[in-house]
């Protein structure tokens, strides 16, 4: 195995014997395998608690060295055309698996970020290739996969990974990279991590970079820099009536930080109950964003809905609910 | 030269006989304030920009009257106009100036001003005061009670010629040196409105490239304009306004978006961009579902939907900005061409979605700076470069 100084990869588990939580999970991937022939699975559940690393696991116990040849991994969320999907999967799938095994394996990550129609289309690939191809999709949400794929798959439900599940990755990684880190430290970092594992290690590195005595402040100040705040400033912009700053600064944040629109409109919706403003405002002026998000899902432009919503903030700011 | 200032107010007529092409009009005017109060109010009627409201101001003045201004959203209702317009017809002035009542659009009394015709009739009957209006179409039907209480004078929409003379004679004031040909041009696309041609003078002076010759972008450019203004000042349905250019309705939609905070305040600025914001979800489901019929949606709510967001029409000049999004997006796109590229690798090295590479990126940023990790990633040197900033 090459050797990386990227610790989310340095301390991915390689066994299941490794893996920290989801242990139900773990026995039972670890039993499939074992009898050589897995079926379709779908492995659901939050960013950074062992999807990705238990589909590695799974195609490193079947193939051994040469896992690499009979995996193909496609993230959902990037390749966005089924037609890349399929053309990927056909090209892949048309040469039989090396190795002692039957089949090769399909990883289609973040595969609830595909739409209706390309799920449908899935749904035929899927059965074309079945006989030389395995998919482990992964997914946030299981209920946003269509049934027909669904009930192809062994659906596995992951969990947020618990405080002394994360502790234990913390503390190895602490001791091998020889860090110094007290309990506050620790705790800041449980903290910031929502149980996302990868958040977790990729924010100890980024603080064990600056220097290995690990202190809660720096954590902190860290993981802050790291999230964009600007969206309270955009919208106080519009509260004080400043439409044009507000709808600059809204440009600014979305191309500097190359943030979605929908994610824009998650921090908005969250950031609404921080404003001081009457409360039967802050239900429409949610009602609005709910709307715009809904419309940006259906294909609308995200500029444009954004601005729409930003305007319904400059009358909020005058204490009035809708025009 | 004060910048703000139009050109159309600026420039505005001071004098009856300096309003060009009208001749009979001013004439009938003059004799409707001679015979007063024989005939009591005025209809002053024709395409808009033709001098209606510049008359009536001119001719006041000549008679050392005093002018109360009314616009159609005074007339919201009976009560309103009961307040405003009454006691002013009925009081004696204070001072020794005699008055007049101007009052400019009356076709824009719609229907939700309810009681707004039947007052102006009552007004006109009891008013000691001349009473001037002007409207641009005079003979719909709500009006008729109007009508036959008023005398009526039409002003024709002004020729090519006359119009291309009155640009030479300002641009010759505002020291704007242009050939004929470029009067011509804007005389002939202005259709008889000396505003829309006075406003079109200004933009191609006031925007950073001047006109030098006229390409086909350009006469693209100029129709935009044209149809920003008639949306943004004007009310009205204008169903078959985007027929005349070649523009597409989307990018139409992008110098909407661009502009609409330029004109619009509070209710307005809400009301256009929801407006607009329907005009785009129709649009979005035209590409999601080839859904052609809709195309008639997004045209309403783009033209009708954005006009009708403001009470009343708007005065004075506005300098509209070409859409600077898709520019600003291209330009980041440059700016962080490099950041994307990283992102891609280092996305494919720890098995996660280059999007969220690309949001955590400032997180990762202290990681991938290690040098390890640069060998590792592969990263050319203009990445290294972009790493270090």
């Amino acid at each position: 195995m090459s050797q990386t100084e990227i610790w989310t990869e340095k301390f991915r588990p390689s066994k299941f014997e490794d893996v920290v939580g989801q242990q139900e999970i773990i026995k039972r991937v670890k039993s499939l395998v074992q009898s050589m022939n897995i079926p379709h699975l779908m492995l659901a559940g939050p960013a950074g608690t062992g999807k990705s690393t238990l589909a590695l696991i799974i195609v490193k116990e079947l193939f051994g060295e040469r896992w690499r040849e009979n995996y193909l991994e496609l993230n959902a969320s990037d390749e966005r055309g089924i037609d890349v999907v399929r053309q990927k999967v056909k090209d892949f799938a048309r040469t039989k698996a090396i190795e002692n095994v039957p089949f090769k394996v399909i990883f289609l990550d973040e595969a609830d970020a595909l739409t209706r129609e390309a799920q449908q289309a899935l749904r035929r690939t899927m059965e074309n290739y079945t006989n030389t191809c395995r998919f482990i999709m992964s997914c946030n949400y299981s209920s946003k996969i269509i049934d027909p794929i669904q009930s192809r798959c062994v659906v596995f439900r992951f969990k947020l990974l618990e405080k002394k599940d994360i502790s234990i990755v913390i503390k190895k990684i602490a001791d091998q990279e020889k860090l110094k880190m007290g309990e506050n430290a620790f705790e800041a970092l449980y903290e910031s991590s929502e149980g996302d594992c990868r958040r977790v290690i990729n924010l100890l590195q980024a603080t064990a970079s600056i220097s290995p005595d690990i202190t809660s402040e720096m954590i902190k100040m860290i993981s802050a820099e790291a999230k964009p705040r600007e969206i309270k400033v955009v919208l106080d912009y519009a509260l004080a009536g400043d439409f044009l700053n507000a709808r600059d600064k809204l440009l600014d944040v979305m191309l500097k930080e190359s943030v979605a629109g929908t994610d824009i409109i998650k921090a908005i919706q969250k950031e609404i109950w921080n404003l001081q403003i009457e409360p039967e405002i802050k239900v429409r002026l949610t009602e609005k964003t709910g709307e715009a998000e809904f419309r940006m899902i259906e294909g609308s432009d995200e500029f444009v809905q954004l601005q729409a919503l930003l305007a319904s903030f400059v009358l909020a700011g005058q204490g009035k609910a809708t025009a | 030269m004060n910048d703000k200032e139009s050109f159309t107010e600026k420039y505005r007529p001071e004098k009856s006989s300096e309003i060009v092409g009208q001749e009979k009009a001013v004439v009938e005017v003059k004799d409707f304030l001679k015979n007063f109060p024989k005939k009591k109010a005025l209809m002053i009627y024709g395409p808009a920009g033709t001098g209606k409201t510049s008359l009536a101001l001119a001719v006041a003045r000549e008679n050392n009257l005093e002018i109360l201004e009314l616009n159609s959203s005074d007339l919201r209702n009976r009560v309103k106009l009961e307040q405003t317009l009454k006691p002013a017809s009925e009081q004696l002035s204070l001072f020794k100036k005699s008055k007049i009542i101007l009052m400019d659009e009356v076709d824009g009394v719609t229907g939700s001003d309810i009681g707004g015709i039947p007052e102006l009739v009552r007004v006109i009957t009891i008013s000691r005061y001349p009473i001037i209006m002007t409207c641009n179409d005079a003979w719909q039907s709500k009006l008729s009670p109007v009508r036959a209480k008023s005398k009526m004078v039409e002003m024709k929409a002004l020729d090519k010629t006359t119009i291309a003379r009155i640009l030479q004679n300002v641009a010759g004031k505002e020291d704007i040196k242009k050939d004929s040909t470029f009067f011509a041009q804007i005389a002939a696309k202005s259709q008889g409105d000396v505003r829309a041609a006075l406003n079109d003078l200004q933009s191609y002076v006031s925007g950073e490239n001047i006109l030098v010759d006229i390409t086909e972008k350009r006469d693209v450019e100029d129709t935009i304009f044209n149809i920003l203004r008639r949306i943004f000042k004007e009310r009205g349905n204008f169903l078959d306004l985007f027929d005349t250019t070649t523009m597409s309705l989307d990018e139409i939609l992008l110098w909407i978006e661009e502009n609409i905070p330029r004109e619009y305040k509070n209710e307005a600025l809400t009301k256009a961009y929801h407006a607009l914001g329907s005009a785009d979800v129709f649009r979005g489901r035209i590409y999601r579902n080839q859904s052609w019929r809709f195309l008639i949606y997004q045209n309403i709510f783009q033209s009708a939907g954005v006009s009708y967001s403001k009470k009343t029409s708007l005065q004075g000049f506005t300098k509209y900005e070409r859409p600077k999004r898709i520019l600003k997006i291209w330009m980041h796109n440059q700016k962080t061409e490099k950041k994307k590229t990283i992102a891609r690798k280092y996305a494919t090295l720890v098995h996660c979605s280059f999007k969220r590479a690309l949001r955590d990126f400032e997180l990762l940023k202290p990681i991938i700076r290690q040098e390890s990790v640069q060998k590792q990633l592969k990263l050319s040197d203009e990445e290294l470069e972009f790493l270090k900033k």
